[in-house]
């Protein structure tokens, strides 16, 4: 019997034109939680996709208990006890829970399915793991914190044994987080294997008994995390010393440029409310960050500042202007920039190369445009410029389409644009998700330094880290409504993690009393 | 010169890649030759690709016929360009060809006139889906389903119940299923042939031909050229993005689906003032307007190439008729429904073709430093995943 | 009497639509859109009727009749599925545009429909008739009443009309009670999920479709017989009705089955526009029943308008699935 669960040797795993895993051993013991630490890109994801059967590996081997196995698809996966909980949730989300949870692995009576025995199975489960799920309710009426519960029994209902994790955290609050991490011991206690993929240090002390370090598609080494610091992880994962406080000065605000006030939105078909009540001021030469979980209105709130979205009540003062009732054009002439969340989705049209995706929300203006027809020289020579000033990398210059560009380098075109239009309002959403260390310090230096020309600034990101380092004020979102404002000079991670979970203010001061 | 090289690519797979559809269709409707008469079936194809350029009367028939083609080609190619499936250009033909008749014939007006109340009315009748699609997100393929089959009846009782656009008004014959010969209504409404009849010794041609041709120019510079050609594009690549851009998506669409239907709109009014066709009062859709689908399908949507996939369908068209009577004209439908079903995946033929031919460049995969993952999952998969973000 | 007539008609024209419309739910469902409904329905109905009238030239055995008429049934299913693959292999195997792709094997169709009946019965021949025994006449189930409900049901009685029932039921319980059923959903909603469990989503929308096919297939026979006059290549356009009536009824078995009753009336009201007293005779227009044409498309249009917010459907549909590379 081999001390190791699982063993992968040598897998090397090549996409065309990248080697995502080259030549990476993973050993994983029974009954420990083994964390897989990497940045971005790193190759983590492949690598769990190999081992869970959703790509196979050109070279390597994969052992289960010193046996050597073929995993061919994530059936076979499951099979062999392996489950996953991957960072965007699988579950359909116009089925109920239940299905969700017996989905390819149902009980059935020739065909027919047994949704009984299923029931008491998936009950049973939740139970005896303190995972509180209502079977009946339809996925998309759940909070995210349920729908990872569900993913959890999905691999429980199955018998897995071991568990994958991939980036849980990112969804949860700071309490919802010890919860899952409480979850996992319980779990490894029970001798379940569990490997947890991060790029989180301080989760990985809090709750990995060893940790694999990945680099750029290779293995960097395996370390007791009782024996390391989060500055040593840190640096096998770069690769060099990172220092986590952004340089800044102290901030020097001026008049305020957007007064949002008692702004709300309601769904047409639920009646939700997205937004309730919203209000508060951006000034010039401040950056304002939105903090909370995912899905808690953040998105819906720059969609109605930005025009997106049209809010049912309330009004958006832009300088002296009520823009409430602007359209998207009107608000980006008036000086509104807004790099989205979803640089695919909105950011970028990827069939249109460089030069053309620069001049989006300029083709219109006499810069560009002569009696109805573009003027390409111009519109040439603006996208050498700023290639050029903001360094992107394109193999083809103005002629790269957008497509074939790196996501940093797509991210850093998006934010040339932006701030190459001057705004004096400049919306970040999550502007550093996906991204590596490098481009993420490029892109927080951006935004401090279109704060010191007098731009406002709001950010809105789920990384907590990110919003303490670089903003000036604070505001928690939560369930579509502004929970509390703090100065960023004196935020206190616990607390803000307790605004992001629905607390106010006032409980604050009175469960500290 | 870099420039250059990746728009020779880009044009060397997209004509490789019609090309490969063609011979698919060729060989397959060789096949079912074959099958019907084995000793002729060589000849058939013989004759279907030589029989359009054997004598200046079948040149004549094959411009003849290509005029509404590149048309609705147009009709179809503008709309794909914006992100939309007009199957509606049919309906919109026959919109065309009644505004125009009734231009023609009821208010005996010129012409040119009567080209122009054709485009009004295809407009319109492109509009309606348009609309539909802009404000209450209804599927344009349904609805220009559906208001193709509204404007075949529609059409058919307008003309019933006006007398003038019923040929036994002009007394020259008693049946009442179809319209007037052209010039014996009103001889200023046919389109003018500046000679070209007798070059090519046959009536069927006329400054129609160049009317198509010089509109498809148009249609490039209006593309290619404008920033209104740049806002339409960006909506059919991105709608999300170009929304975000701050480009009236809603508007844009129905602008799209205007000139959609203008196009075809125009297609119906040529084919019909050319004066050689009368329009018959019968239940069915019109084929030249499905037939824009695999016209602007091989051109890949481009407009100077619809121009030369409506010479290519209508040729073999043209070689379809001379078939009768050994074979039946069908069997040219079987080459294009093949066409179109193969132009359906033609971007795998693309891919496959531009390995074959071209030495792909690696600058582009090189360049993906902190993406690890297979560039096919590069593409924005919103609709699969909520997040495009994880690879 | 005119009721029963009436009542009669729209259930015989409610068949196709309905099974045509749970086939396309079938393969919308799967996460397919095929619009190919109409060229599955030529194909089918062609196959059914050439094997009909071989049945009837060939001589039969009078007692079997409505056994020659269920092997027709199912020859045409087989067909539909044949013919539906060529879909599936498109749009899942080459993730092409599904909606060219159906657009393709529509215009592809009755080409060949027409190439193939020329071929057998000669030159020229483009009808295939079909034998007048096909019907089920109400005295042959010894029914000799006649009122309202008798018109209505057996006026003009087909096998395909219980089979068309008894499929709807059997879809409502294949796709909310089995396996299959739930995976088959799944992957119109979510493919990406039903793969990381282990789901096989190509087999499932290949089935999807190839249901599609089945059902298609069926219904063009069952237009075919219910129209009467014989095969011309062509079902007039019941293969797109067929695909309003699934939106129409939301991509959902029991609210297909009265969309499609709904359509069907529409569509026999113009039939009968002359006949009826009380519906208006417009009688200064030369070809009222035009209007009456019109209506339904008109009515749908307005439903489709109306219910655009409302309607809901499967996520995944027309999105070629890719798995990644394997």
């Amino acid at each position: 019997m081999s001390e190791y669960i699982i063993e992968m040797n040598g897998i090397r795993k090549v996409f065309p034109g990248v080697i995502a895993n080259d030549n990476i051993t993973l050993q994983l013991k029974k009954g420990e939680i083994h964390a897989l630490l990497g940045e971005n890109g790193a190759g983590k994801s492949t690598l769990m996709g190999v081992l869970f059967g959703i790509y196979q590996a050109e070279a390597g081997e994969i052992l289960k208990d010193g046996v050597p196995v073929r995993i061919h698809d994530p059936k076979d996966a499951n099979k062999k006890g392996i489950g996953m909980v991957h960072q965007h949730f699988k579950l359909v989300e116009v089925f109920s829970v239940l299905d969700n949870i017996m989905l390819g692995a149902e009980e059935t009576k020739r065909g027919v399915l047994q949704k009984k025995k299923a029931r008491e199975k998936a009950l049973k489960l939740s139970e005896k793991y303190k995972l509180q799920v209502d079977l009946d309710a339809v996925i998309e009426d759940i909070s995210v914190g349920m729908q990872q519960r569900v993913e959890i029994l999905k691999m429980l209902y199955r018998d897995n044994d071991i568990l994958i994790f991939d980036e849980p955290t990112a969804v949860l609050t700071p309490q919802e987080i010890e919860e899952l991490m409480l979850t996992m011991r319980n779990f490894a206690r029970e001798g379940k294997s569990i490997l947890f993929i991060t790029h989180k240090l301080n989760e990985i002390k809090a709750v990995a008994d060893r940790c694999t370090v990945l680099r750029k598609g290779k293995c960097v080494g395996t370390v007791d995390v009782k024996d390391s610091t989060v500055d040593s992880l840190a640096e096998m994962m770069v690769g060099r010393k990172v220092i986590f406080k952004v340089d800044k000065k102290p901030a020097d605000p001026k008049d305020a440029i957007l007064r949002v006030s008692n702004l709300s939105l309601t769904t047409e078909a639920s009646g939700k409310h997205q937004l309730h009540n919203v209000s508060f001021n951006v000034r010039r030469g401040e950056i304002v960050s939105i903090a909370g979980i995912e899905g808690n209105g953040q998105s819906e709130l720059v969609y109605t500042l930005t025009g997106l979205m049209k809010p049912t009540h309330g009004t958006i003062t832009f300088g002296e202007q009520d823009i409430t009732k602007c359209s998207i054009r009107e608000r980006n002439d008036l000086g509104i920039a807004h790099i989205p969340e979803d640089r695919h989705r909105y950011g970028l049209v990827l069939d249109y190369n460089l030069a053309e995706n620069m001049i989006l929300k300029s083709y219109h203006t006499p810069q560009f445009k002569k009696y109805g027809f573009l003027r390409f020289p111009a519109i040439q020579e603006h996208a050498e410029k700023l290639i050029r000033f903001f360094d992107i990398r394109a193999g083809e210059g103005p002629d790269t389409p957008a497509r074939s560009m790196s996501g940093g380098n797509q991210q850093k075109a998006i934010i040339a644009r932006e701030v190459s239009l001057s705004p004096d309002l400049l919306i970040a959403v999550q502007p550093t998700r996906g991204l590596d260390v490098g481009a993420i310090e490029y892109i927080q230096k951006q935004l401090i330094a279109a704060r010191d020309e007098g731009r406002a600034v709001l950010l809105v990101s789920l990384e907590l880290e990110e919003v303490m380092n670089i903003s000036d004020r604070i505001l928690v979102m939560y369930e579509g409504k502004i929970v509390a404002e703090v100065d960023a000079e004196h935020a206190v991670r616990q607390e803000l993690g307790l605004y992001m979970a629905g607390a106010t203010p006032s409980d604050f001061v009175r469960e500290v009393m | 010169m870099k420039r250059r090289r990746t728009f020779n690519t880009a044009l060397m797979t997209t004509i490789l890649s019609a090309v490969g559809a063609i011979i698919i269709g060729l060989v397959i409707g060789y096949l079912f030759l074959l099958i019907t008469n084995p000793e002729r079936a060589w000849w058939g194809v013989i004759r279907i690709l030589t029989i359009g350029l054997s004598n200046p009367t079948k040149i004549a028939k094959v411009l003849y016929q290509a005029m509404p083609l590149i048309c609705t080609g147009l009709s179809v190619a503008f709309a794909f360009r914006t992100g939309l499936f007009n199957i509606g250009a049919t309906g919109q033909y026959t919109i065309g060809a009644f505004f125009a008749l009734f231009t023609g014939i009821q208010l005996q007006l010129p012409w040119y006139l009567a080209i122009i109340a054709a485009m009004i009315g295809g407009a319109v009748w492109g509009a309606i889906p348009g609309i539909c699609k802009a404000l209450f997100n209804v599927n344009e393929v349904i609805t220009t389903i559906m208001f193709n089959w509204i404007a075949v009846f529609a059409v058919n009782m307008a003309f019933t119940n006006l007398p003038m656009l019923v040929v036994d008004y002009w007394g020259k014959s008693s049946i009442r299923d179809r319209s007037p010969v052209l010039a014996d209504a009103n001889a200023n409404a046919v389109l003018p042939k500046l000679g070209l009849d007798e070059l090519l010794s046959s009536n069927l041609v006329n400054i129609g031909i160049f009317v198509a041709i010089i509109v498809a120019v148009i249609i490039w510079v209006l593309l290619q050229k404008t920033a209104f050609g740049y806002e339409i594009k960006a909506c059919g690549y991105n709608r999300d993005a170009s929304r975000y851009a701050g480009i009236n998506a809603k508007r844009n669409i129905i602008y799209s689906m205007m000139i959609a239907g203008a196009l075809a709109g125009l297609g119906g009014s040529l084919y019909y003032l050319s004066g050689t066709g009368q329009y018959t009062f019968v239940k069915v859709l019109l084929p030249a307007g499905f037939n824009g689908i695999p016209v602007a399908l091989l051109a890949n949507s481009h407009p100077i190439g619809v121009i030369v996939s409506a010479l290519f369908i209508s040729y073999i068209q043209v070689g379809g008729d001379a078939l009768q009577p050994r074979f039946v004209r069908e069997n040219i439908d079987i080459i294009i429904g093949v066409i179109i079903y193969v132009s359906a995946f033609a971007l795998l033929l693309k891919i496959w073709f531009g390995k074959l031919f071209m030495r792909r460049s690696l600058s582009a995969y090189s360049l993906r430093d902190d993406d690890t993952s297979p560039p096919e999952h590069d593409q924005p998969d919103d609709a699969n995943e909520k997040d495009g973000e994880k690879r | 009497m005119i009721i029963g007539d009436i009542l009669s008609a729209t259930l015989i024209f409610a068949v196709p639509l309905m099974l045509v419309a749970l086939g396309g739910m079938f393969s919308e469902r799967s996460g397919v859109v095929n619009i190919a409904l109409e060229g599955i329905m030529i194909m089918g109905a062609l196959a059914a009727c050439l094997f009909l009238r071989y049945v009837d030239d060939a001589g039969f055995d009078e007692k079997y009749r409505q056994l020659y008429v269920l092997a027709a049934i199912v020859i045409a299913g087989v067909v539909g599925i044949l013919y539906s693959q060529l879909l599936a292999f498109a749009s899942i195997k080459l993730k092409s545009n599904q909606v060219i792709s159906g657009t393709a094997l529509n215009m592809l169709a009755p080409a060949l429909s027409v190439v193939v009946t020329w071929n057998i019965q000669g030159t020229a021949q483009t009808t295939i008739l079909i034998p007048s025994w096909v019907r089920i006449s109400p005295e042959a189930l010894g029914i000799t009443a006649d009122n309202v409900l008798t018109t209505f049901l057996f006026k003009s009685l087909f096998l395909t009309t219980p089979i068309a029932f008894l499929i709807l039921i059997l879809s409502i319980f294949f796709l909310y009670r089995t396996k299959t059923g739930l995976r088959l959903r799944a992957c119109g909603e979510h493919p990406q999920a039903a793969d990381s469990v282990g789901v096989n989503v190509y087999k499932m929308r290949y089935l999807g479709v190839g249901i599609s096919g089945f059902l298609a297939g069926i219904g063009g026979i069952a237009y075919t017989m219910a129209a009467g006059s014989g095969f011309l290549s062509t079902v007039a356009g019941y293969g797109f009705l067929a695909l309003a009536v699934m939106i129409f009824g939301n991509w959902k078995p029991v609210n297909i089955l009265f969309a499609s009753f709904f359509f069907a009336f529409f569509r026999i009201i113009s039939f009968y526009s002359k006949s009826l007293t009380f519906l208006p005779k417009f009688e200064n227009l030369v070809s009222s029943e035009y209007i009456y044409l019109i209506m339904p498309y008109l009515v749908t249009m307005i439903i489709l308008v109306l219910t655009s917010k409302r309607s809901r459907a499967p996520k995944a549909e027309g999105i070629p699935y890719d798995k990644g590379r394997r």
